[in-house]
């Protein structure tokens, strides 16, 4: 066995491709593109696929830090997603509260959500944890279904269109495209920078063996708050955003088991455990879902499905460490290792 | 001198099992303790009684001289006890240096101070070689060199070293007893389990023999190998041949 060099160790040169911790020329050239898009003034069906590629990459984004670097693999994070929709739509419409506070405010509210899954979930691993982070969404969704007062109950809440910067609605596809990318990079350089911190390192340990982490003196129970926390706060960011773009939203839109298998799908197909990951499986997969559905889903109701869910097996059977897994093995490809 | 370690009347029972039963023992600063015993005596339940990862039924356990029976294990660690895993546990993901580096994290709050740290300690059991290697990809005898290297980089007082030369080539065995031997002089006092007795027997300066949850000796290793209850333990009892 041969000594490996890491290259971690060597931060003078920037990297060509994707490097844990380090920001590669791989990830400046995909920003440039996405900027270019943004302000090419493509076709507005076009660019609706662009900012939903754009939000679900930072969604994504967000999921990734509890599943993909924590191993909290949750199927619930459309109740965090959905408490910030909520938060800032219930704070604007009715206390008359920019959306550029109430975001903060949502996204505060839940990272409380995701340290009461934490806690409440704190001795389940594995399959149990899954499940019941799928029914706490449930939970989220039919409290917010019963407490119509607060929520409007099934009719849910309209924003009305009146656009402008304060209240964050836009009359132009092109603020929203840009407001998604700014989305997506803060959260991708959070993530960037969670890999080359202490906590970041903490995350890892907790996820690969919780008992040699404890040995250490890392408190599992603590970081697996904090990450689903920080997760949460991301995500309900990301649903502030999507209540602003589609300007109405009721529970079973934006709380819903599909809602999330989607946010830990795109991880997945991208690579789990990586920045550019779920940008990369955004990028693929929103662009893919939006076309199925508007070509075929009025013609053969269900048949989109049919055809991403097969998509998705064969991504999984020949990638199965992801877009970001099969980039690296490409790129090392006769590099010494 | 007052006793880094001191275990009193611990007891821990699974459902109707007693499997550590009244034990009772200390360990000085700069001592290398041996604890031996037969399969299922009840080391290991010992062990982690002490790193917490399990809690006393009863008894106390102080450390320093504050107890710390019940404690979870990460605080445990942080007052300055490491332990090895007999299976080892390394974070599978990850290279062999950023797994000591976690270990480090404990001395060094930062980045480049705890790859310091965690590189010195690497050359100290010879892993430096594979610093940059996936820790997935290194054989049972390096992981568990892995294992002792995790244990030093959080510059413990006490460390509980539990089976590291199972697995090991005697060319291995014979450099890793060498290295544990050098660790009470640098200021770690060492607690090792091991079922590799000449190994032990050569190194440790005082031996405690258990045998069904219970202490059933105590001494050098030369007292201990003449000691009636501890050749029964290991060999049966002798057999009357007349």
């Amino acid at each position: 066995m041969s000594a490996e060099t890491i290259p971690s160790l060597s931060p003078r040169r920037m990297a060509w491709f994707p490097t844990r911790g380090r920001i590669s020329w791989f990830e400046i050239a995909l920003l440039l593109i996405a900027c270019a898009l943004v302000v090419s003034g493509m076709a507005s069906s076009l660019q609706d696929v662009l900012l939903l590629s754009f939000l679900f990459g930072g969604l994504a984004l967000a999921w990734n830090i509890a599943g993909g670097y924590a191993g909290l693999i949750s199927f619930g994070h459309s109740a965090f997603f959905g408490v910030g929709a909520y938060a800032s739509t219930i704070l604007s419409t009715r206390y008359g509260i920019t959306p550029w506070i109430g975001i903060w405010i949502g996204a505060l509210i839940a990272a409380m959500f995701g340290a009461v899954l934490a806690l409440i979930c704190a001795r389940l691993r594995g399959p149990f944890f899954i499940l019941s982070t799928l029914a706490f969404a449930e939970v989220v969704r039919i409290g917010a279904l019963n407490w119509s007062s607060l929520t409007g109950g099934a009719e849910g809440l309209s924003i009305m269109p009146a656009p402008s910067l304060i209240g964050m609605v836009f009359a132009s596809k092109a603020a929203y495209a840009a407001l998604m990318l700014f989305y997506l990079v803060a959260v991708f350089a959070i993530t960037k920078g969670l890999e080359a911190s202490r906590f970041g390192y903490y995350l890892f340990a907790i996820r690969d063996n919780e008992d040699a982490a404890g040995a250490a003196g890392v408190n599992p129970l603590l970081g697996r708050t904090a990450a689903l926390a920080l997760s949460a706060a991301l995500t309900g960011i990301g649903g502030s955003l999507f209540a602003q773009y589609f300007l109405y939203l009721d529970p079973t839109y934006v709380i819903s088991p599909e809602l999330s298998f989607q946010f830990a799908l795109l991880p997945a197909v991208g690579g789990l455990g990586t920045a550019i990951g779920p940008v990369l499986g955004s990028f693929l997969i929103t662009p893919l879902s939006e076309l199925l559905r508007s070509y075929l889903g009025s013609s053969a109701v269900g048949l989109h499905l049919v055809i991403y869910s097969f998509g998705l097996i064969v991504v999984m059977l020949y990638f199965p460490a992801g877009l970001a897994g099969a980039l690296d093995k490409l790129t090392r490809r006769g590099r010494p290792r | 001198m007052s006793a880094l370690l001191e275990v009193r009347h611990v007891s821990r029972s699974f459902r109707t099992t007693l499997a550590v039963d009244d034990a009772s023992f200390e360990v000085q600063p700069g001592e290398l303790l041996g604890l031996i015993g037969p399969n299922g005596a009840g080391k290991s339940t010992l062990f982690n009684l002490v790193a917490g990862v399990i809690a006393p039924s009863s008894g106390q356990i102080l450390f320093d001289g504050k107890p710390i029976q019940g404690w979870k294990s990460h605080d445990i660690a942080r007052v300055g006890v490491a332990r090895t895993f007999q299976i080892p546990k390394p974070y599978r993901q990850l290279s062999v240096i950023e797994n000591v580096m976690l270990s480090a994290f404990l001395r060094e709050k930062s980045i480049a101070g705890a790859r310091r740290l965690a590189e010195a300690t690497l050359a100290d059991v010879g892993l430096d070689a594979y610093g940059g290697s996936p820790a997935s990809s290194l054989t049972v005898g390096l992981l568990k060199r892995l294992e002792v290297a995790r244990a030093l980089a959080m510059r413990p007082k006490l460390v509980l070293f539990d089976e590291i030369m199972a697995g090991l080539t005697p060319t291995e065995v014979g450099a890793m007893t060498k290295f544990v031997a050098g660790l009470p002089a640098r200021g770690i006092t060492v607690i090792w389990v091991e079922h590799v007795l000449y190994a032990i027997m050569k190194t440790a300066t005082r031996m405690v023999v258990v045998n069904r949850g219970k202490k059933i000796a105590e001494g050098t290793p030369t007292e201990l190998a003449r000691h009636p209850e501890v050749v029964k333990a290991y060999l049966g009892e002798e057999m009357d041949l007349a």
